[in-house]
């Protein structure tokens, strides 16, 4: 088989990169001229220029424009030399590398004009190459361990030394890539880019990862970065906890503005200074340290954990409180409690923020997908993603993406017209979908997923579902019945219906959100998802009491048995509202509730199961119907104090679009104890 | 269908190595737009061939190929520099660090395809 190929049919994409490299050169050489101007030396900016000049000498090479070979490689070799004597440019030497990008500018023009570009000037080559390309450049000393340093060309330790008399601290951390970070649009490539915003990179280097035996377990990037960015922000840059971001060394101490006190001969250093010695060496933190990755799940126990702690606390405020009644004075112990309270609520902001992703990064992928599917629906379609510096808990977003893909995939499939179709209409060829995301006032994210297609057809839906559709609102209410499809317009990949009524059971269900729709015809269609930045998933059992279900922590039951199963002593004192039995377990006697009559929902069905909690060391059981199963919830919040009670965590949806609540037994327990007990 | 993976901070230059590649029929091709990208689809995902620029920011070829022939899993790995550079010493540096096959830009599109046909194991076509 042989199939001729013509590399100058990539003529045209040769001019815009070229066009672009220049513009990258002539920008970077600026810079480095701003640096003379202030006396420092931009090591980084030399680099730049260096392989903008590098490809653009290789791709004109490739399509044949010899002139700008030959500029190219003339500055390329001036500049390298800059770059390997540790990144210093001089005067002259910037002044005939900005001639020389100006003739390649030159001459990418004239391939862009079809034009036969003119040869070098000899002079211009002459000049370069006659050219000092550095300065008298003073020898940079090493400001890490000499094992990092080592690993640094000079130009890096020079920006290194830049950047860190800047006064920013110096960061190695530790990126892990993984499958899993890559899925969700997490990789060396997004990490870099995203660390550029918050600081100066100044070494990447991979690392293989081995376990104690020496096998080879995968691979992870260590990161040298100058950043005042928080150590948080950046372990949140590389989806990695704190202990991946570790110091490498301090910022010099601002300089003084004062004279110091004059120190007596011989004086010791003192504490502070010895610190701040011990700070630049033993800080140092070797290269090859190991990788920690948290899971989700651990996050989740420390939110467990602290709820429990809000719950000691709640107790501690009614001691107290108890406390003050009884007369005694409780002004220092509220203080401390006070700060106590402070403290909590810090706590629990760092552990949301822990959680956090960006949504840029979770969209991410959408991106492709658009990509792909128009490729295969021969539709061109553009992508605009404008997520700002969004956030979102992570939970929330693996459970938005399957929803926006739904509808970015409806959009590409269904709003989209062809191209021809497009014309014929006014419109540029290439449709436009767009998601942007915003955060709004309480704690929600607002995205919106909007095309400028065909709009949606109302009387053809209507026709379609045999039901009359006035408002928008009603649209929705069709298009997101299970399994609705607009037939006529199935596509393969979106066949088996539209898919909207998995978004609004992700939007309003499983996230406790909103979702709506707007659309015209001819000119486009919106859906706004409002969604709750973060929410708290619960492994929760299931059952049934009185006629209704409720659920409870897992975390929070004991043991959970027939109650057929197990001796019991009747109520010693019948008739009361809530009555103890007591249940024989393992030789010991736990005292039983009825859920139903503590819950004042008891409708006379004989309680099958009994729950046992454990609370401050005491068990308590509650008798309740019959279980319905284990499952993962979104519990959210009861916001209306009217409805908040003492023993109601929250509330949930089992999948059947009916609130339930959730339980907090051990409020109910203590509740019930303190009545009956004496 | 064999998985090339073509790296280079350039796209045109990406787009042209595909190009030239695609008389070889049943492959895939993937991309990376630099040495750090490169390691980590390596390590992520199964290639039979990369064809690799040298001259890349933060880590570049000659880096690249160090760690991946550091791999166990990879040392195998067909490895095919494409560069600029194309005098000896840079020659002998590269194949000393454990490049496969060196090709000089620029090159004509039936160069770099007869190095891919000769690198690929069991070769296509």
């Amino acid at each position: 088989m042989t199939e001729r190929v013509d590399l100058q049919e990539f003529i045209g994409g040769f001019v815009v990169e070229a066009a672009e490299l220049v513009t990258a050169a002539n920008a970077a050489l600026l810079e480095i001229e701003a640096g003379h101007a202030e006396g420092t030396s931009r090591p980084k900016a030399v680099r730049d220029v260096f392989r903008a000049l590098h490809t653009i000498k290789g791709l004109a090479g490739m399509v044949g424009v010899e002139a700008i070979v030959d500029i190219a490689h003339g500055l390329e070799t001036l500049i390298r030399t800059a770059d390997r004597a540790g990144g210093q440019l001089s005067r002259a030497a910037v002044e005939v590398a900005l001639q020389g990008v100006r003739a390649i500018g030159e001459r990418v023009r004239a391939v862009s004009e079809q034009r036969t570009p003119a040869a070098a000037p000899p002079r211009l080559l002459e000049a370069i190459a006659s050219t000092d390309a550095t300065g008298d450049a003073p020898a940079v000393a090493p400001q890490v361990s000499a094992e990092l340093d080592a690993r640094l060309s000079p130009s890096e330790r020079a920006q290194l030394a830049n950047a860190v008399a800047a006064g920013a601290p110096a960061w190695m951390l530790s990126f892990a890539p993984s499958e899993s970070n890559a899925a969700r649009g997490v990789t060396i490539g997004s990490v870099r880019s995203r660390l550029a915003t918050l600081g100066e990179i100044v070494k990447v280097a991979p690392r293989t990862v081995t376990g104690p035996s020496g096998a080879q377990l995968g691979i992870a990037f260590d990161i040298l970065v100058v950043s005042s960015a928080p150590r948080e922000t950046l372990a949140d840059a590389i989806a990695a906890s704190l202990e991946s971001v570790a110091p490498v060394l301090a910022p010099p101490p601002p300089p003084v503005a004062q004279a110091p006190l004059p120190a007596g001969p011989g004086a010791e250093p003192s504490t502070r200074e010895l610190a701040e010695r011990d700070d630049a060496t033993a800080d140092v933190v070797p290269i090859g340290r190991a990788v920690i990755r948290v899971e989700l799940s651990r996050l989740d126990e420390l939110q467990e954990q602290l709820s429990l702690l809000t719950v000691s606390r709640f107790r501690l405020e009614r001691e107290i409180a108890a406390m003050a009644d009884a007369g005694h004075d409780v002004r220092r112990l509220r203080q401390v409690a006070d700060l106590q309270g402070r403290q909590l609520r810090d706590l629990r902001r760092a552990i949301l923020r822990a959680r956090m992703v960006r949504v840029a990064e979770v969209l991410e992928p959408l991106s492709l997908l658009v990509r792909s599917l128009a490729r295969s629906s021969e539709r061109a379609v553009r992508l605009e993603l404008d997520a700002r510096d969004t956030e979102l808990d992570k939970a929330v977003a693996d459970r938005l993406l399957p929803a926006m893909v739904h509808l970015v995939r409806n959009a590409v499939d269904h709003a989209i017209e062809p191209a021809a179709e497009r014309r014929a209409r006014g419109k540029p060829e290439a449709g436009t979908i767009r998601v942007a995301c915003t955060e709004i006032a309480g704690n929600q994210l607002e995205l919106v997923v909007s095309d400028d297609g065909r709009g949606i057809d109302r009387a053809a839906i209507a026709r379609r579902s045999e039901r009359t559709i006035d408002h928008d609102a009603d649209l929705l209410d069709v298009l997101c019945g299970p399994g609705f499809s607009t037939r006529d317009v199935a596509t393969r990949t979106s066949g088996r219906g539209l898919g909207m009524d998995i978004v609004r059971r992700i939007a309003v269900s499983d996230l406790g959100g909103e979702l709506r729709l707007a659309t015209t015809p001819g000119a486009g269609t919106s859906f706004t998802m409002r969604i709750p930045l973060t929410i708290s998933i619960v492994e929760v059992f299931a059952f049934a009491c009185g006629r209704q279900a409720f659920v409870v922590p897992v975390s929070a039951i004991e043991e959970i048995f027939e109650i057929a199963d197990a001796g019991i002593t009747p109520p010693s004192a019948p008739g009361g509202r809530s009555q103890v039995s007591l249940l024989e377990r393992r030789g010991r006697a736990i005292p039983m509730f009825s859920l139903g009559r503590e819950l004042a929902i008891d409708d006379g069905a004989a309680a099958r199961k009994a729950m046992v909690i454990r609370r401050g060391g005491e068990a308590v059981a509650f008798s309740v119907d019959r279980m319905l199963g284990r499952q993962e919830v979104v519990v959210r919040a009861i916001d209306d104090p009217l409805v908040q009670a003492p023993g109601i965590a929250g509330a949930t949806d089992l999948g059947d679009g009916r609130p339930t609540l959730v339980l907090d037994l051990g409020e109910l327990g203590l509740a019930a104890r303190e009545r009956q007990l004496p | 269908m064999k998985r090339l993976l073509v790296v280079d901070d350039s796209k045109l230059m990406r787009d042209m190595v595909a190009a030239c590649l695609r008389p070889l029929g049943a492959v895939t091709f993937e991309f990376a737009g630099s040495g750090l990208e490169a390691i980590e689809r390596l390590a992520l995902a199964g290639f039979d061939l990369v064809v690799l620029d040298l001259n890349m920011p933060d880590v570049g070829g000659v880096e690249v190929i160090e760690f991946v022939r550091s791999q166990d899993r990879l040392r195998a790995l067909p490895i095919l520099i494409v560069t600029t550079r194309g005098d000896d010493e840079s020659r002998a540096r590269v194949l000393q660090a454990g490049a496969s096959g060196f090709l000089a830009k620029p090159f004509a599109p039936a160069q770099i395809l007869d190095e891919v046909r000769r690198l690929l194991p069991s070769s296509v076509t």
